[in-house]
């Protein structure tokens, strides 16, 4: 099967005034249908560039230098604004972070909900209103009809996520870009919005792109993860066969900093030190030594090249060791 | 919102007594007064004595107040010795056609300060942001009798296509002479339009990097809906308080050009009672502005509120 999202090679330079950063140098990632990939990095190392580059909506001074970017076998990079926008809220859907400023504040929900139906003239103004109304009771809403007359003020930060999802799929997009989506609601609901996504991906066949910082939620709703350092790729497997085996050491940076219920009382949680290199200044030749606890002269020499096994690719020059390899089987990872 | 409303009321009295009391000072303290005014500098002191005791005017200041207090709740806002009419009929004749030119002359502003906020919020920081903002802002800063000056030298004395004097007589024959209206109207809206403008244009670049732009635009709402399905009506609610706050200073602007035109409107009553010491004139066009300051900064909440549904229910 085609996949739905062909991500190769992609190049985003961002100007802002006399100076360009290279916010995503050359990454590759695919997604097949009904499929879902978590795109994971700490914030500034280039995974919320890469979806607004998917949605074709790059801020102010972001530009595609090269690469491209197939959805559903169309190459988006250089299409006119016309017909990116064509593809936008219709093959694509997007969620965002803040569901709290996401919505219009003076419009009905109903009808922010309904909007894209009329944009992309899939329904007149009455049979639009009936789908949101509709959709709005998929996602969760109780008495849809109501609350689609409500504000965005009226609603709490979960149901307007809902209401924001609801607005994403009107249209049946086969792509769904979700930027961090459970960033700004409480545990719980995180949970209940991330259940949420599974249902609903079953029911429409459609593939989601999930950007996080958070490995918890990786774990539990992808089928794929491709971990983000710097404006790179540093490693990418199907999601059982990362968490079991795992080889580079920003992964285990990660994963290592996550707190567990055995994590015994009084330990000081690990952390990565320091920050995310500044993309606009020199960068090492392996991006991650300068913070890496394993690093040695090699790092800091070459820059690692990109290793592929299973499936299950990586830039390591000192990986994690792995005994056996006991995920090869259960993982199934797309080929 | 009724709550809300009561309270903006009671404030408003309060405001209109303080208002009141001070104008009575400040005209009662200046010198000459109304008899000299009305008997001539030649007037002999008992010729002047008498007409004071006759209006009341030698009585103190409070009681003098009081009595005009009094008479005003019972609707009789005084007599015109100068005008030889009553208060009341002079501004029933005046204040519709000073509402009729300030009126019109917001609108026509705002109409065209709207759409040019909006220019210059899409191209703003070009040379087309800073040209528009060099205008207006030079436009802003003339005073409004010189601008309605040169605009008589060209539109009348020089061109001679419209008359360098506003209609006279009732608000019909105002009405009959639209061309005489356009002078006027062009010396407040041209000065004023600065004043919505630069409101309309922060506004708009404010709205326009809030996430629910980038929502609509992952809708894939192109920018006219962008802009007239959703920037639009949360840019223009700052505009609208601001329409409220500014009619003291749309009054004003009434006062200079009424005279410049000849407009026979409150603003030109208000200068030629102030010239004469006309006290029940002058106290009666002060409260009338009063009240319209009032009256506008309630209208610009009820306006926001009715824009923005957050406010509405803020105030339930």
């Amino acid at each position: 099967m085609a996949a739905i999202l062909e991500i190769s090679d992609l190049v985003v330079d961002i100007r802002s005034g006399r100076s360009t950063v290279r916010a995503v140098d050359g990454i590759s990632l695919t997604i097949e249908p009904g499929r879902t990939l978590g795109l994971v990095g700490e914030s500034g190392c280039g995974k919320s560039t890469t979806g607004l580059a998917v949605l074709g909506l790059l801020p102010a001074g972001g530009k595609v230098t090269s690469g491209s970017i197939r959805i559903d076998g169309q190459d988006i990079v250089g299409l006119r604004e016309a017909e990116a926008r064509a593809i936008r809220g219709r093959t694509v859907g997007v969620v965002f972070q803040d569901p709290m400023t996401a919505l219009n504040p003076t419009q009905r929900i109903g009808a922010q909900v309904a909007e894209p139906l009329l944009i992309h003239g899939m329904a007149n103004r009455s049979s639009a209103m009936k789908q949101a109304v509709d959709l709005l009771g998929e996602v969760g809403l109780s008495r849809p009809a109501a609350q689609a007359q409500r504000f965005p003020h009226e609603l709490s930060g979960g149901m307007r996520q809902r209401v924001m999802i609801a607005l994403a799929l009107i249209c049946g997009p086969k792509l769904l870009v979700a930027d961090e989506p459970t960033t700004a609601l409480d545990v719980t609901t995180q949970d209940q919005i991330l259940q949420l996504f599974d249902s609903l991906q079953q029911s429409r066949d459609m593939s989601i792109l999930l950007i996080t910082h958070d490995m918890g939620v990786v774990a539990g709703h992808t089928d794929e993860v491709a971990v983000m350092y710097a404006g790179r790729l540093a490693e990418h497997a199907a999601t059982p066969r990362l968490f079991g085996g795992y080889r580079h050491r920003y992964t285990e940076a990660l994963l290592e900093s996550i707190p567990t219920l055995d994590t015994p009382r009084g330990q000081r949680l690990a952390t990565i030190a320091g920050l995310p290199p500044n993309l606009g200044g020199q960068l090492a030749p392996c991006r991650f030594a300068p913070r890496c606890a394993h690093a040695a002269k090699v790092c800091f020499d070459a820059e690692p090249s990109w290793s592929e096994q299973h499936s299950h690719g990586y830039a390591c020059h000192l990986p994690r060791r792995i005994d056996t390899d006991p995920i090869t089987e259960i993982a199934g990872a797309p080929s | 919102m009724i709550g809300f409303l009561v309270r903006r009321l009671l404030q408003a009295v309060a405001v209109l007594f303080i208002v009141t009391i001070m104008v009575f000072i400040l005209i009662h303290r200046l010198p000459g007064g109304p008899a000299r005014a009305e008997l001539g500098v030649q007037a002999t002191p008992t010729a002047i004595a008498s007409f004071n005791q006759q209006h009341g005017f030698d009585k103190g200041l409070w009681t003098q107040y009081w009595t005009w207090l009094a008479e005003l709740v019972r609707g009789d806002l005084g007599y015109s010795f100068k005008e030889n009419s009553t208060v009341s009929a002079l501004l029933v004749d005046r204040l519709p056609k000073t509402a009729l030119l300030a009126g019109v002359s917001v609108l026509v502003a705002v109409l065209f300060a709207i759409p040019l906020g909006v220019v210059q919020a899409l191209r703003r920081n070009t040379i087309v942001d800073y040209m528009f903002t060099a205008v207006t802002f030079v436009l802003y800063s003339t005073p409004s009798f010189w601008l309605s000056l040169i605009l008589v030298l060209v539109f009348s004395v020089n061109l001679g296509l419209l008359p360098a004097q506003a209609p006279q007589g009732s608000i019909g024959a105002v009405l009959s002479q639209p061309s005489g209206l356009v002078l006027p109207v062009a010396t407040i809206a041209l000065i004023s339009v600065a004043l919505y403008s630069r409101y309309m244009r922060s506004s708009t670049i404010d709205n326009l990097t809030q996430d629910y732009v980038r929502t609509a635009r992952a809708k894939g709402a192109a920018t006219s809906r962008i802009l007239f399905g959703h920037v639009l009506r949360n840019a223009v609610s700052p505009v609208l308080t601001l329409l409220g706050l500014s009619l003291p200073f749309i009054l004003s602007g009434t006062l200079i050009t009424e005279r410049v035109f000849n407009y026979p409107g409150m603003g030109l009553l208000f200068y030629n009672a102030a010239v004469t010491q006309d006290y029940p004139v002058l106290l009666a066009v002060t409260l009338i502005v009063a009240v319209a300051t009032v009256v506008g900064s309630v209208f610009a909440d009820i306006c926001y509120a009715l824009l923005d549904p957050r406010v509405r229910y803020a105030h339930a």
